[in-house]
Protein backbone atom coordinates (compact mmCIF):
# COMPACT_ATOMS: atom_id res chain seq x y z
CA UNK A 1 0.00 0.00 0.00
CA UNK A 2 1.25 3.04 -1.06
CA UNK A 3 1.94 6.20 2.03
CA UNK A 4 1.07 9.82 1.79
CA UNK A 5 3.96 11.35 1.28
CA UNK A 6 3.00 14.13 0.51
CA UNK A 7 0.50 15.80 3.12
CA UNK A 8 -0.97 19.56 3.91
CA UNK A 9 1.94 21.49 3.73
CA UNK A 10 2.18 20.54 0.29
CA UNK A 11 -1.35 21.13 -0.77
CA UNK A 12 -1.21 24.48 0.81
CA UNK A 13 2.02 25.25 -1.26
CA UNK A 14 0.43 24.59 -4.28
CA UNK A 15 -2.28 26.64 -3.58
CA UNK A 16 -0.38 29.52 -2.47
CA UNK A 17 1.91 29.06 -4.89
CA UNK A 18 -0.89 29.57 -7.84
CA UNK A 19 -2.96 32.28 -6.44
CA UNK A 20 0.30 34.34 -6.30
CA UNK A 21 0.89 33.37 -9.82
CA UNK A 22 -3.56 34.19 -10.44
CA UNK A 23 -2.79 37.99 -8.95
CA UNK A 24 0.03 38.72 -11.11
CA UNK A 25 -1.36 37.38 -14.20
CA UNK A 26 -4.52 40.03 -13.33
CA UNK A 27 -1.95 42.52 -12.47
CA UNK A 28 -0.20 42.12 -15.77
CA UNK A 29 -3.57 42.09 -17.53
CA UNK A 30 -5.32 45.02 -15.97
CA UNK A 31 -2.21 46.91 -16.37
CA UNK A 32 -2.59 46.40 -20.31
CA UNK A 33 -5.92 47.62 -20.12
CA UNK A 34 -5.03 50.62 -18.39
CA UNK A 35 -3.72 52.17 -21.64
CA UNK A 36 -7.26 52.39 -22.23
CA UNK A 37 -8.84 52.85 -19.57
CA UNK A 38 -7.14 54.58 -16.14
CA UNK A 39 -10.09 52.82 -13.79
CA UNK A 40 -7.64 49.68 -14.27
CA UNK A 41 -4.91 50.89 -12.73
CA UNK A 42 -6.56 50.34 -9.11
CA UNK A 43 -6.91 46.77 -10.23
CA UNK A 44 -3.04 46.56 -11.01
CA UNK A 45 -2.38 47.80 -8.06
CA UNK A 46 -4.17 45.84 -5.93
CA UNK A 47 -2.94 42.49 -7.40
CA UNK A 48 0.15 44.03 -7.40
CA UNK A 49 0.78 44.10 -3.83
CA UNK A 50 -0.72 41.33 -3.36
CA UNK A 51 0.84 38.75 -5.68
CA UNK A 52 4.55 38.10 -3.66
CA UNK A 53 2.82 37.43 -0.45
CA UNK A 54 1.06 33.82 -1.16
CA UNK A 55 3.64 32.34 -2.76
CA UNK A 56 6.51 33.96 -0.13
CA UNK A 57 4.11 31.65 2.07
CA UNK A 58 3.99 28.08 0.30
CA UNK A 59 8.03 28.56 -0.96
CA UNK A 60 8.20 28.75 3.31
CA UNK A 61 5.87 25.85 3.89
CA UNK A 62 7.80 23.83 1.03
CA UNK A 63 10.94 24.44 2.93
CA UNK A 64 9.35 22.93 6.08
CA UNK A 65 8.08 19.87 4.41
CA UNK A 66 11.34 18.71 3.42
CA UNK A 67 13.15 16.44 5.73
CA UNK A 68 16.50 19.14 6.21
CA UNK A 69 15.14 22.05 5.89
CA UNK A 70 18.36 23.56 6.19
CA UNK A 71 19.64 22.01 2.84
CA UNK A 72 17.12 23.84 0.43
CA UNK A 73 20.08 25.69 -0.55
CA UNK A 74 21.24 22.81 -2.44
CA UNK A 75 18.24 22.72 -4.68
CA UNK A 76 20.17 26.13 -6.00
CA UNK A 77 23.43 24.56 -6.34
CA UNK A 78 21.88 22.06 -9.38
CA UNK A 79 20.08 22.74 -12.44
CA UNK A 80 18.14 19.71 -13.41
CA UNK A 81 16.07 20.40 -16.36
CA UNK A 82 14.31 16.51 -16.28
CA UNK A 83 13.48 17.25 -12.92
CA UNK A 84 9.93 19.69 -12.52
CA UNK A 85 10.85 20.41 -8.76
CA UNK A 86 14.27 21.56 -9.95
CA UNK A 87 12.85 23.60 -12.70
CA UNK A 88 9.99 24.74 -10.55
CA UNK A 89 12.24 25.97 -7.16
CA UNK A 90 13.77 27.92 -9.79
CA UNK A 91 10.85 29.50 -11.45
CA UNK A 92 9.81 29.94 -7.76
CA UNK A 93 12.60 31.92 -6.86
CA UNK A 94 12.79 34.22 -9.86
CA UNK A 95 8.91 34.72 -9.69
CA UNK A 96 8.66 35.75 -6.56
CA UNK A 97 11.71 38.14 -6.83
CA UNK A 98 9.92 39.79 -9.50
CA UNK A 99 6.64 39.96 -7.68
CA UNK A 100 8.43 41.83 -5.22
CA UNK A 101 10.20 44.54 -7.80
CA UNK A 102 6.97 45.05 -9.04
CA UNK A 103 5.39 45.65 -6.14
CA UNK A 104 7.69 48.15 -5.01
CA UNK A 105 7.54 49.89 -8.27
CA UNK A 106 3.31 50.54 -7.00
CA UNK A 107 4.60 52.21 -3.85
CA UNK A 108 4.38 55.76 -3.44
CA UNK A 109 7.10 57.32 -2.70
CA UNK A 110 6.57 57.80 1.36
CA UNK A 111 6.18 54.54 1.50
CA UNK A 112 9.00 53.64 -0.24
CA UNK A 113 10.62 56.26 3.00
CA UNK A 114 9.31 54.85 5.70
CA UNK A 115 9.55 51.08 4.54
CA UNK A 116 13.52 51.42 3.91
CA UNK A 117 13.84 53.55 7.06
CA UNK A 118 12.14 51.04 9.56
CA UNK A 119 14.33 48.12 7.74
CA UNK A 120 17.48 50.06 8.31
CA UNK A 121 18.40 50.10 4.20
CA UNK A 122 19.97 52.75 2.35
CA UNK A 123 17.68 55.66 0.99
CA UNK A 124 19.77 55.87 -2.02
CA UNK A 125 17.43 52.35 -2.44
CA UNK A 126 14.40 54.71 -2.91
CA UNK A 127 13.94 54.59 -6.79
CA UNK A 128 10.97 55.52 -8.56
CA UNK A 129 10.23 52.44 -10.61
CA UNK A 130 6.56 53.22 -12.07
CA UNK A 131 8.01 53.75 -15.28
CA UNK A 132 9.32 50.12 -15.33
CA UNK A 133 5.60 48.39 -14.43
CA UNK A 134 5.11 47.90 -17.99
CA UNK A 135 8.45 46.31 -18.29
CA UNK A 136 8.46 43.83 -15.00
CA UNK A 137 4.46 42.67 -16.07
CA UNK A 138 6.22 41.55 -19.16
CA UNK A 139 8.93 39.52 -17.59
CA UNK A 140 6.64 38.61 -14.83
CA UNK A 141 3.85 37.48 -16.80
CA UNK A 142 5.39 34.51 -18.68
CA UNK A 143 6.74 33.78 -14.80
CA UNK A 144 3.79 33.54 -13.29
CA UNK A 145 1.99 31.16 -16.42
CA UNK A 146 5.08 29.47 -15.45
CA UNK A 147 4.60 28.82 -11.84
CA UNK A 148 0.99 27.99 -12.11
CA UNK A 149 1.47 25.31 -14.79
CA UNK A 150 4.59 24.01 -12.90
CA UNK A 151 2.56 23.22 -9.97
CA UNK A 152 0.41 20.86 -12.20
CA UNK A 153 3.94 19.40 -13.76
CA UNK A 154 4.98 18.84 -10.39
CA UNK A 155 2.83 16.14 -10.16
CA UNK A 156 1.56 15.21 -13.69
CA UNK A 157 5.43 14.32 -14.98
CA UNK A 158 4.87 11.22 -12.28
CA UNK A 159 4.76 8.40 -14.68
CA UNK A 160 4.14 6.05 -11.17
CA UNK A 161 0.98 7.58 -10.37
CA UNK A 162 -1.96 6.82 -13.20
CA UNK A 163 -4.28 9.59 -11.47
CA UNK A 164 -1.54 12.15 -11.99
CA UNK A 165 0.22 11.18 -15.00
CA UNK A 166 -1.38 13.48 -17.90
CA UNK A 167 -0.54 17.09 -18.69
CA UNK A 168 -4.44 17.78 -18.42
CA UNK A 169 -3.39 18.27 -14.53
CA UNK A 170 -1.44 21.20 -15.74
CA UNK A 171 -3.83 23.03 -17.44
CA UNK A 172 -6.28 22.23 -14.77
CA UNK A 173 -3.95 23.58 -12.18
CA UNK A 174 -3.38 26.50 -14.38
CA UNK A 175 -6.49 27.63 -14.85
CA UNK A 176 -7.45 27.15 -11.53
CA UNK A 177 -4.73 29.04 -10.29
CA UNK A 178 -5.37 32.39 -12.70
CA UNK A 179 -9.39 32.14 -11.48
CA UNK A 180 -8.18 31.71 -7.72
CA UNK A 181 -6.24 34.83 -8.75
CA UNK A 182 -9.49 36.72 -9.90
CA UNK A 183 -11.38 35.61 -6.32
CA UNK A 184 -9.32 36.92 -4.06
CA UNK A 185 -9.40 40.38 -6.02
CA UNK A 186 -13.20 40.07 -5.88
CA UNK A 187 -12.93 39.08 -2.21
CA UNK A 188 -10.78 42.33 -1.47
CA UNK A 189 -12.90 44.58 -3.92
CA UNK A 190 -16.28 43.36 -2.59
CA UNK A 191 -14.87 43.73 1.28
CA UNK A 192 -14.96 47.45 0.88
CA UNK A 193 -17.13 48.98 -1.08
CA UNK A 194 -15.72 52.74 -1.21
CA UNK A 195 -12.90 50.58 -4.06
CA UNK A 196 -16.03 49.32 -5.50
CA UNK A 197 -16.15 50.69 -9.47
CA UNK A 198 -18.84 48.26 -10.86
CA UNK A 199 -16.40 47.95 -14.28
CA UNK A 200 -14.20 46.32 -12.32
CA UNK A 201 -16.46 43.66 -11.04
CA UNK A 202 -17.69 43.01 -14.29
CA UNK A 203 -13.72 42.60 -15.76
CA UNK A 204 -13.12 40.03 -13.11
CA UNK A 205 -16.64 38.87 -13.21
CA UNK A 206 -16.41 37.97 -17.25
CA UNK A 207 -12.36 37.08 -16.98
CA UNK A 208 -13.22 34.33 -13.91
CA UNK A 209 -16.44 33.13 -16.11
CA UNK A 210 -14.14 32.74 -19.19
CA UNK A 211 -11.15 30.48 -16.81
CA UNK A 212 -13.86 28.34 -14.71
CA UNK A 213 -15.39 27.45 -18.17
CA UNK A 214 -11.40 26.29 -19.71
CA UNK A 215 -10.51 24.22 -16.29
CA UNK A 216 -14.30 22.85 -16.36
CA UNK A 217 -13.42 21.86 -20.14
CA UNK A 218 -10.45 20.67 -18.89
CA UNK A 219 -11.95 18.16 -15.95
CA UNK A 220 -14.50 16.71 -18.37
CA UNK A 221 -11.92 15.63 -20.61
CA UNK A 222 -9.87 14.28 -17.75
CA UNK A 223 -12.62 11.71 -16.97
CA UNK A 224 -13.22 11.06 -20.32
CA UNK A 225 -9.94 10.34 -21.26
CA UNK A 226 -9.00 8.53 -18.17
CA UNK A 227 -12.32 6.51 -18.88
CA UNK A 228 -10.86 5.67 -22.76
CA UNK A 229 -7.47 5.01 -21.18
CA UNK A 230 -5.37 1.71 -20.02
CA UNK A 231 -6.59 -0.12 -17.28
CA UNK A 232 -4.04 1.76 -14.24
CA UNK A 233 -5.93 5.05 -15.39
CA UNK A 234 -9.69 3.93 -15.10
CA UNK A 235 -8.79 1.34 -11.69
CA UNK A 236 -7.40 4.93 -10.33
CA UNK A 237 -9.98 7.21 -11.70
CA UNK A 238 -12.20 4.45 -9.49
CA UNK A 239 -10.64 7.19 -6.54
CA UNK A 240 -12.90 9.24 -7.70
CA UNK A 241 -15.89 7.76 -9.17
CA UNK A 242 -16.65 5.59 -6.75
CA UNK A 243 -14.17 6.14 -3.83
CA UNK A 244 -12.73 7.65 -0.89
CA UNK A 245 -12.49 11.01 -2.74
CA UNK A 246 -15.90 10.56 -4.85
CA UNK A 247 -17.55 13.36 -2.13
CA UNK A 248 -14.88 15.76 -2.37
CA UNK A 249 -14.24 15.62 -5.95
CA UNK A 250 -18.02 15.72 -7.29
CA UNK A 251 -19.98 17.91 -4.59
CA UNK A 252 -17.02 19.59 -2.97
CA UNK A 253 -14.93 20.50 -5.67
CA UNK A 254 -16.83 20.12 -8.78
CA UNK A 255 -20.29 21.22 -7.24
CA UNK A 256 -19.31 23.86 -4.97
CA UNK A 257 -15.93 25.35 -6.28
CA UNK A 258 -16.54 25.21 -9.81
CA UNK A 259 -20.16 25.19 -11.21
CA UNK A 260 -21.72 27.31 -8.12
CA UNK A 261 -19.48 30.19 -8.41
CA UNK A 262 -19.87 29.74 -12.41
CA UNK A 263 -23.57 29.90 -12.27
CA UNK A 264 -23.33 33.35 -9.66
CA UNK A 265 -21.00 34.94 -12.02
CA UNK A 266 -23.25 34.37 -15.26
CA UNK A 267 -26.53 35.32 -13.44
CA UNK A 268 -24.64 38.41 -12.22
CA UNK A 269 -23.08 39.49 -15.37
CA UNK A 270 -26.04 38.72 -17.61
CA UNK A 271 -28.04 42.11 -17.89
CA UNK A 272 -24.36 43.34 -18.59
CA UNK A 273 -24.16 40.66 -21.54
CA UNK A 274 -27.36 41.35 -22.80
CA UNK A 275 -27.67 45.16 -23.31
CA UNK A 276 -25.57 48.32 -21.28
CA UNK A 277 -27.27 47.45 -18.10
CA UNK A 278 -24.81 47.30 -15.22
CA UNK A 279 -23.91 43.89 -13.64
CA UNK A 280 -26.50 43.27 -10.58
CA UNK A 281 -23.48 42.88 -7.96
CA UNK A 282 -24.87 41.92 -4.82
CA UNK A 283 -22.15 42.11 -2.96
CA UNK A 284 -22.72 39.27 -0.15
CA UNK A 285 -23.30 37.06 -3.66
CA UNK A 286 -19.67 38.43 -4.58
CA UNK A 287 -18.03 37.26 -1.29
CA UNK A 288 -19.58 34.23 -1.29
CA UNK A 289 -18.88 33.62 -4.63
CA UNK A 290 -15.01 34.60 -4.16
CA UNK A 291 -14.68 31.99 -1.30
CA UNK A 292 -16.43 29.22 -3.20
CA UNK A 293 -14.00 29.52 -6.08
CA UNK A 294 -10.84 29.43 -3.55
CA UNK A 295 -12.25 26.61 -1.88
CA UNK A 296 -12.91 24.53 -4.85
CA UNK A 297 -9.08 25.66 -5.98
CA UNK A 298 -7.94 24.09 -2.64
CA UNK A 299 -10.12 21.23 -2.88
CA UNK A 300 -8.72 20.36 -6.47
CA UNK A 301 -4.76 20.50 -5.10
CA UNK A 302 -6.33 18.58 -2.34
CA UNK A 303 -7.81 15.99 -4.07
CA UNK A 304 -5.10 15.59 -6.46
CA UNK A 305 -2.05 15.18 -4.20
CA UNK A 306 -3.67 12.49 -1.52
CA UNK A 307 -5.87 10.29 -4.18
CA UNK A 308 -2.73 10.66 -6.76
CA UNK A 309 -0.75 9.50 -3.83
CA UNK A 310 -2.84 6.71 -3.64
CA UNK A 311 -3.32 5.34 -6.99
CA UNK A 312 -0.64 2.97 -8.86
CA UNK A 313 0.06 0.09 -11.31
CA UNK A 314 -1.04 -2.96 -9.48
CA UNK B 1 37.49 -5.56 -18.72
CA UNK B 2 33.90 -4.43 -19.71
CA UNK B 3 31.32 -2.63 -17.63
CA UNK B 4 29.63 -4.55 -14.89
CA UNK B 5 26.01 -4.31 -14.77
CA UNK B 6 24.37 -6.22 -11.84
CA UNK B 7 21.38 -6.92 -11.52
CA UNK B 8 19.10 -9.15 -9.14
CA UNK B 9 17.71 -12.92 -10.29
CA UNK B 10 14.68 -13.74 -8.12
CA UNK B 11 12.96 -17.52 -8.01
CA UNK B 12 9.92 -16.69 -6.28
CA UNK B 13 8.61 -19.90 -5.83
CA UNK B 14 11.85 -21.20 -3.62
CA UNK B 15 10.85 -18.65 -1.26
CA UNK B 16 9.57 -19.91 2.06
CA UNK B 17 8.96 -16.60 3.77
CA UNK B 18 11.32 -16.61 6.71
CA UNK B 19 12.73 -13.55 6.52
CA UNK B 20 16.09 -13.45 6.65
CA UNK B 21 17.20 -10.97 4.03
CA UNK B 22 15.20 -8.45 5.95
CA UNK B 23 16.87 -9.20 9.39
CA UNK B 24 20.36 -10.14 7.15
CA UNK B 25 20.00 -6.34 5.25
CA UNK B 26 18.82 -4.60 8.54
CA UNK B 27 22.33 -6.16 10.18
CA UNK B 28 24.27 -5.37 7.69
CA UNK B 29 23.12 -1.68 6.79
CA UNK B 30 21.61 -0.45 10.23
CA UNK B 31 17.96 -0.03 8.51
CA UNK B 32 16.28 1.48 12.05
CA UNK B 33 13.28 -0.57 13.32
CA UNK B 34 9.76 0.33 11.66
CA UNK B 35 11.64 0.46 8.18
CA UNK B 36 13.07 -2.48 5.81
CA UNK B 37 14.49 -2.15 2.59
CA UNK B 38 13.50 -4.98 1.05
CA UNK B 39 10.53 -6.37 1.22
CA UNK B 40 7.98 -10.26 1.15
CA UNK B 41 5.10 -9.91 -0.83
CA UNK B 42 2.40 -12.10 0.34
CA UNK B 43 -0.74 -13.57 -1.70
CA UNK B 44 -2.78 -15.77 -0.32
CA UNK B 45 -5.76 -17.21 -2.90
CA UNK B 46 -8.47 -20.19 -2.62
CA UNK B 47 -10.19 -21.77 0.40
CA UNK B 48 -9.24 -24.41 2.54
CA UNK B 49 -8.65 -27.04 1.04
CA UNK B 50 -7.48 -25.35 -2.17
CA UNK B 51 -4.75 -22.81 -1.27
CA UNK B 52 -2.29 -21.28 -2.76
CA UNK B 53 0.10 -19.38 -0.68
CA UNK B 54 2.86 -17.03 -3.11
CA UNK B 55 5.89 -15.19 -1.56
CA UNK B 56 7.74 -12.84 -3.61
CA UNK B 57 10.65 -10.71 -2.44
CA UNK B 58 10.66 -7.26 -3.73
CA UNK B 59 13.39 -4.55 -3.02
CA UNK B 60 14.92 -1.71 -4.97
CA UNK B 61 14.71 -2.65 -8.69
CA UNK B 62 17.88 -0.98 -9.91
CA UNK B 63 15.81 0.35 -13.19
CA UNK B 64 18.09 1.16 -15.60
CA UNK B 65 15.60 4.09 -16.64
CA UNK B 66 14.97 5.08 -12.94
CA UNK B 67 12.20 7.99 -12.43
CA UNK B 68 13.32 8.42 -8.55
CA UNK B 69 16.74 9.52 -10.49
CA UNK B 70 15.30 11.84 -13.37
CA UNK B 71 12.91 13.70 -10.63
CA UNK B 72 15.59 14.54 -7.75
CA UNK B 73 16.29 18.16 -7.81
CA UNK B 74 19.81 17.90 -6.07
CA UNK B 75 21.53 14.90 -8.03
CA UNK B 76 21.36 13.07 -4.50
CA UNK B 77 19.57 10.25 -5.79
CA UNK B 78 21.87 8.67 -9.05
CA UNK B 79 22.45 5.61 -11.20
CA UNK B 80 26.17 4.13 -10.51
CA UNK B 81 27.76 3.49 -14.38
CA UNK B 82 27.46 -0.52 -13.16
CA UNK B 83 23.79 -0.33 -12.93
CA UNK B 84 23.17 0.34 -8.77
CA UNK B 85 20.85 3.20 -7.96
CA UNK B 86 22.09 4.99 -5.21
CA UNK B 87 21.09 8.39 -2.87
CA UNK B 88 23.51 10.30 -1.30
CA UNK B 89 23.06 11.07 2.29
CA UNK B 90 24.75 14.39 2.14
CA UNK B 91 22.50 16.04 -1.16
CA UNK B 92 19.57 14.42 -0.48
CA UNK B 93 16.95 17.17 0.80
CA UNK B 94 14.45 14.83 2.05
CA UNK B 95 11.49 16.48 -0.38
CA UNK B 96 10.36 12.82 -1.13
CA UNK B 97 10.00 13.23 -5.06
CA UNK B 98 11.71 9.98 -5.50
CA UNK B 99 9.58 8.20 -3.31
CA UNK B 100 6.43 9.47 -4.52
CA UNK B 101 7.61 9.33 -8.01
CA UNK B 102 8.66 5.18 -6.93
CA UNK B 103 5.75 2.99 -8.94
CA UNK B 104 7.55 0.26 -6.43
CA UNK B 105 7.56 2.18 -3.66
CA UNK B 106 11.22 0.82 -2.66
CA UNK B 107 12.02 3.68 -0.52
CA UNK B 108 11.25 5.07 2.74
CA UNK B 109 11.84 8.30 4.73
CA UNK B 110 13.95 8.16 7.68
CA UNK B 111 12.70 10.50 10.04
CA UNK B 112 16.04 10.51 12.58
CA UNK B 113 17.91 11.73 9.39
CA UNK B 114 15.50 13.44 7.50
CA UNK B 115 16.43 11.49 4.33
CA UNK B 116 15.56 8.82 2.24
CA UNK B 117 16.89 5.29 2.09
CA UNK B 118 16.52 2.58 0.10
CA UNK B 119 18.51 -1.03 -0.55
CA UNK B 120 22.04 -0.26 -2.09
CA UNK B 121 21.84 -3.65 -3.58
CA UNK B 122 25.31 -3.99 -0.72
CA UNK B 123 27.17 -1.76 -3.28
CA UNK B 124 29.82 -2.12 -0.42
CA UNK B 125 29.82 -5.60 -0.42
CA UNK B 126 29.53 -5.57 -4.15
CA UNK B 127 32.76 -3.86 -4.05
CA UNK B 128 34.99 -5.27 -2.66
CA UNK B 129 33.82 -8.93 -4.17
CA UNK B 130 31.18 -10.11 -2.06
CA UNK B 131 27.49 -10.94 -2.50
CA UNK B 132 24.59 -8.60 -1.32
CA UNK B 133 23.76 -9.54 2.83
CA UNK B 134 20.02 -10.96 1.64
CA UNK B 135 21.36 -13.16 -1.54
CA UNK B 136 24.09 -14.24 1.05
CA UNK B 137 22.39 -15.25 3.58
CA UNK B 138 18.98 -16.57 2.49
CA UNK B 139 18.78 -20.36 3.12
CA UNK B 140 16.57 -21.42 0.35
CA UNK B 141 18.71 -19.89 -2.59
CA UNK B 142 15.93 -17.46 -4.01
CA UNK B 143 18.42 -14.66 -4.67
CA UNK B 144 21.30 -14.76 -7.39
CA UNK B 145 23.16 -11.42 -7.75
CA UNK B 146 25.47 -10.72 -10.41
CA UNK B 147 27.51 -9.43 -13.73
CA UNK B 148 24.86 -9.75 -16.59
CA UNK B 149 27.34 -7.84 -18.88
CA UNK B 150 29.40 -11.31 -17.85
CA UNK B 151 27.80 -14.28 -19.70
CA UNK B 152 29.47 -16.42 -17.83
CA UNK B 153 27.59 -15.01 -14.04
CA UNK B 154 25.35 -16.73 -12.87
CA UNK B 155 22.60 -14.80 -13.05
CA UNK B 156 23.24 -14.88 -16.82
CA UNK B 157 22.93 -18.75 -16.96
CA UNK B 158 19.97 -18.62 -15.24
CA UNK B 159 18.35 -16.39 -17.71
CA UNK B 160 19.49 -17.93 -20.35
CA UNK B 161 18.24 -21.31 -19.58
CA UNK B 162 15.12 -20.30 -17.64
CA UNK B 163 11.47 -17.78 -18.57
CA UNK B 164 10.82 -14.46 -16.08
CA UNK B 165 9.56 -11.55 -15.74
CA UNK B 166 9.93 -8.08 -14.35
CA UNK B 167 7.27 -6.36 -12.71
CA UNK B 168 5.32 -3.34 -14.00
CA UNK B 169 7.48 -2.53 -16.93
CA UNK B 170 4.69 -0.57 -18.37
CA UNK B 171 5.78 2.37 -15.72
CA UNK B 172 9.19 2.74 -18.77
CA UNK B 173 11.05 2.26 -16.16
CA UNK B 174 12.95 -0.88 -16.96
CA UNK B 175 13.20 -2.75 -13.79
CA UNK B 176 16.72 -4.87 -13.12
CA UNK B 177 14.95 -7.20 -10.98
CA UNK B 178 14.12 -10.18 -13.02
CA UNK B 179 11.62 -13.44 -11.42
CA UNK B 180 11.58 -16.06 -13.02
CA UNK B 181 9.02 -18.20 -13.52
Amino acid sequence: MPHIEWGFLIVNYLFLGGLSAGLFFVSAFALYLQQKDPAYERLARYSALLAPWPVALGSSLLILDLGNWYRFYVLFLHFRWQSPMSIGSWLLVLFTGITLVYLWSWLPQDHRTGLLRRLKLPPSLNRELSHLRPLLAAIGFPFSIGVAIYTGVLLGAVQARPFWNTNLVAQMFLFSALSSGCAVLILVLSLRPKLLEPAQIRFLYMLDIFLITLEFFIVLPYLIHGQLSVQAVRDSLELILGGPFTVAFWLLFLGLGLLLPLLIEIFETVPALFSKAEIHHNRRLAVLNAALVLFGGYMLRYIFVYAGQISAFR
Amino acid sequence: MSQKRYILVIDSRKCINCKACIVACRAENRVPLGHSRDRINEERRGSFPVLLATFEPEQCHHCENPSCVRVCPTGASHRRDDGIVLVTDDTCIGCRYCMVSCPYNARFFREDRGVVEKCSLCSHRLDRGELPACVQTCPSKVRACGDIADPESEVSRLLDKREYRVKNPQTGNAPQIYYLL
